[in-house]
């Protein structure tokens, strides 16, 4: 809030500068002179102890204004802003005042920083919101997310500002005018109006972004220069602060500087002379890297509640592209991702999609959503999305095979395979299957999740271990009674037990105790059955069809 | 110099004229897998299963041995499988009862290379089936689908055709009158001695008879 103030009052100074143009030399002298009393030596840092000026590593900050975020935020899930005058305000009862105005209101005449009532006189169906400075914020890490696709340093300069490091990026995306113009296009894709400069220290970037944008400076040569015409409201300093610097007749950040260093650091509170030595160069500007969170995890709005799976594709797709920056930026994949979908008055519905190889590209995602969504029935109208993912993983590197376990193609192939299957036919559709080392029959085996590549110890398990005695292939889910007469198993007639018994007693300590002694029988047209009779109660199974 | 010419005669590009004529588009099986049941063998074309084609066996019911039938080819395939294409999968698309594992491992089929597909509604089987076929991560694809339409049919076998699997379709015994745009196609009969195979249809022979074909 009082970042607005100063850029209010900042305004205020722009305003008066042609009038005070001329008397630059008159007041500058007077602090100056005044700065000349003797002064309290220990307290008053040195000139000469500031350290020289270049830091070791070159730096180029891109600093980016977002000029419409206030609108956007406040506006979010709306529709369309462009038809009626719309002004967003902030601030209590008579003192409202517009922070920022839609297209329509800039037509009327209203400016940021005019009151409320200013503002309605000029349009009479002025549409008022407020401002939400949560969204603001929340918008403003999703961008500083979309910004670690561009370069892994990135900083949040509150509550419009991001920061970002790309002297180690020029290189990659062609120098500094080819990153710029993607950087515009990419924004303007979001519906963000953006004012951008380029400049080699932190502080001074995000001055000249918010005073005087396009401005790109390369060399810290020039820096000096393009910084002294720069007016103060550009360092959003406190209201208090510039009205002192008013009050001095300063107006340009070069005024400022040429004032002895002991005087200001006397007059100002400490972090004017900080600040400028950090803008121009003389003193390091550390700053607080964004880190992007594990997860991703984003709502999309929706412009009216969607009950057709159709039109509501285009929204999930947006989520996935962005999702897809996130995991570009951490040079990561998921395996897992959740779409939900809220409904008015009822539990929100998901849709889960999965894959077998950690996969970061929007493409690998998009083809399993369109199979998913085809076969969606939603329970009702949607009122809004969110995409949530799983833990983020790094991506498989890119060494050679192994022997022995298929060439990286043919696993990529296999995990594709999975997923498709998996996708349409929900996960417990697919299955591997392992070995147990259990003597009851229907515990020797279990179902898995089946992997493209072999996890370790999962291989030719219990092979050691299986039976000795033959095995029918095909084992019946629940061994099937079968008819006795005459003390003789039956079934398509009597049997012929051609070899047995088997005696199979196990499971006491599980509650699933067998005992049972198997046979191999025949029936009469040749097919050949495992039966057991159960050595309690004997009565006759049938357990399995040696296939 | 014997040894060679018959590894030769094994090529699946070299078709003998015994008593029938080379087919052109013989070329298009990628070759064949010794079924493992010398019987069998003489009579298929190439001496084996082929691989890359649709194979289709009608069956009276499930369980009278088709399994014991197949497995020796299956497990050659897991065994001495082509460079680069170790790690392939044995794909059971909706069988009948659930294949046991243990009698598969006795059998030489390691257990983690099975995948199963378990869905009981027919488009989706027919789906599963294509993908696995089309995929080429799949050594071997067995899918039980009896209620299929020529045009389906046709589809898989492009499918099986994309890829070098062996494909093999578990069918009724019923559907023996209907056309069928598979390779091979045979009709097994359970007899008290164990397996006779009709050889309904095959490339470049005449129908014929496999009697006791699971004895060597």
């Amino acid at each position: 809030m009082t970042m607005r103030g100063a850029s209010g009052s900042a305004k205020g100074l722009r305003r008066g500068r042609g009038a005070t143009g001329d008397l630059f030399a008159a007041p500058a002298a007077s602090p100056a002179g005044r700065a000349a009393k003797p002064r309290p030596a220990p307290a008053a840092p040195d000139p000469a102890a500031v350290p020289p000026a270049r830091p070791a590593l070159r730096q180029l900050w891109l600093a980016l204004t977002f000029t419409t975020l206030p609108l956007l935020a406040a506006t979010r899930g709306r529709g369309s802003t462009t038809g009626a005058p719309l002004v967003v305000v902030a601030g209590e009862g008579a003192r409202r005042t517009v922070d920022a105005v839609n297209a329509a209101a800039a037509r009327a005449g209203i400016r940021p920083g005019f009151g409320l009532n200013a503002a309605h006189a000029l349009a009479p169906r002025l549409e008022v919101v407020e401002r939400e400075p949560f969204e603001e914020a929340r918008e403003l890490r999703r961008l500083a997310r979309w910004a670690t696709s561009l370069t892994p340093w990135v900083s949040l300069e509150a509550p419009d500002q991001l920061l970002l490091e790309v002297q180690g990026s020029l290189r990659l995306f062609g120098g500094a005018p080819a990153l710029l113009g993607r950087v515009g296009a990419e924004l303007e894709a979001q519906g963000h109006a953006v004012a951008l400069a380029l400049a080699p220290t932190s502080r001074a970037a995000t001055w000249l972004a918010r005073a005087a944008p396009g401005t790109l400076i390369d060399s810290p040569a020039t820096l000096a220069g393009h910084l002294a015409r720069l007016p103060l409201g550009a360092t959003a300093w406190p209201a208090r602060t510039l009205e002192d610097c008013a009050r001095l007749g300063l107006e340009t950040l070069g005024e400022l500087k040429r004032l002895p260093r002991d005087g200001l650091a006397r007059r100002f509170e400490p972090f004017v002379l900080a600040e400028l030595d950090e803008a121009f160069g003389l003193k390091p500007a550390p700053r607080r890297r964004y880190l992007v969170p594990e997860r991703f995890h984003e709502r999309a709005e929706l412009p009216a509640e969607l009950a057709d799976v159709a039109e509501l594709t285009p929204y999930c797709e947006r989520l996935l592209e962005r999702m897809g920056h996130f995991l570009r930026a951490r040079t990561a994949g998921i395996t897992r991702l959740t779409f939900l979908f809220a409904h008015r008055d009822q539990k929100p519905s998901c849709v889960v999609l999965g894959r077998a190889v950690p996969a970061a590209g929007v493409a690998d995602w998009q083809g399993l959503l369109r199979e998913r969504l085809m076969r969606v029935t939603l329970p009702a109208p949607v009122q809004t999305l969110t995409l949530r993912t799983g833990a983020a993983v790094p991506l498989p590197g890119t060494s050679a095979a192994l022997p022995g376990f298929g060439s990286r193609e043919a696993v990529a192939e296999a995990a594709a395979l999975l997923d498709r299957l998996r996708a349409r036919l929900g996960e417990t559709a697919v299955s591997g299957v392992c070995l147990v080392p259990e003597h009851r029959p229907e515990a020797a085996w279990r179902a898995v999740r089946p992997e493209p590549v072999p996890l370790p110890g999962r291989t030719h398990t219990g092979i050691a271990a299986l039976p000795r005695a033959p095995r029918p292939l095909w084992l019946l889910l629940a061994p099937e009674p079968l008819v006795v007469r005459d003390g003789q198993p039956c079934r398509d007639g009597r049997l012929m037990l051609e070899s047995g018994p088997e005696r199979i007693e196990s499971g006491w300590w599980d509650g699933g105790d067998v005992a049972r002694d198997y046979y191999i029988a025949v029936t009469r047209s040749g097919a050949r059955l495992w039966i057991f009779r159960e050595r309690g109660a004997r009565r006759w199974f049938l357990h399995g069809v040696f296939g | 110099m014997n040894a060679s010419l018959d590894a030769l005669l094994q090529s699946a590009a070299i078709w003998r004229a015994r008593g029938a004529f080379p087919d052109p588009a013989g070329l298009a099986a990628r070759g064949i897998v010794r079924s493992g049941w010398p019987r069998l063998d003489a009579c298929l074309p190439g001496g084996g299963w082929p691989l890359g084609t649709l194979v289709e066996l009608l069956l009276p019911r499930a369980g009278i041995g088709e399994l014991r039938l197949l497995l020796p080819a299956l497990s050659r395939l897991v065994e001495s499988p082509a460079p680069g294409r170790e790690r392939r999968w044995l794909a059971w698309i909706a069988p009948p009862h659930a294949p046991y594992p243990p009698a598969l491992a006795q059998g030489g089929i390691p257990p983690e290379r099975l995948l199963l597909v378990a869905t009981d509604k027919m488009p989706e089987r027919l789906w599963a089936a294509e993908q696995t076929l089309r995929s080429g991560s799949c050594a071997a694809v067995l899918a039980w689908l009896d209620a299929v339409d020529d045009r389906w049919l046709r589809r898989l076998k492009l499918a099986a055709e994309s890829g070098d699997a062996l494909a093999v379709l578990f069918r009724s015994l019923g559907r023996r009158a209907e056309a069928s745009p598979a390779t091979l196609r045979l009709a097994l009969e359970a007899t008290p001695a164990g397996l006779d195979l009709w050889v309904l249809k095959s490339r470049g022979r005449g129908p014929a008879r496999v009697r006791d074909a699971l004895t060597a």
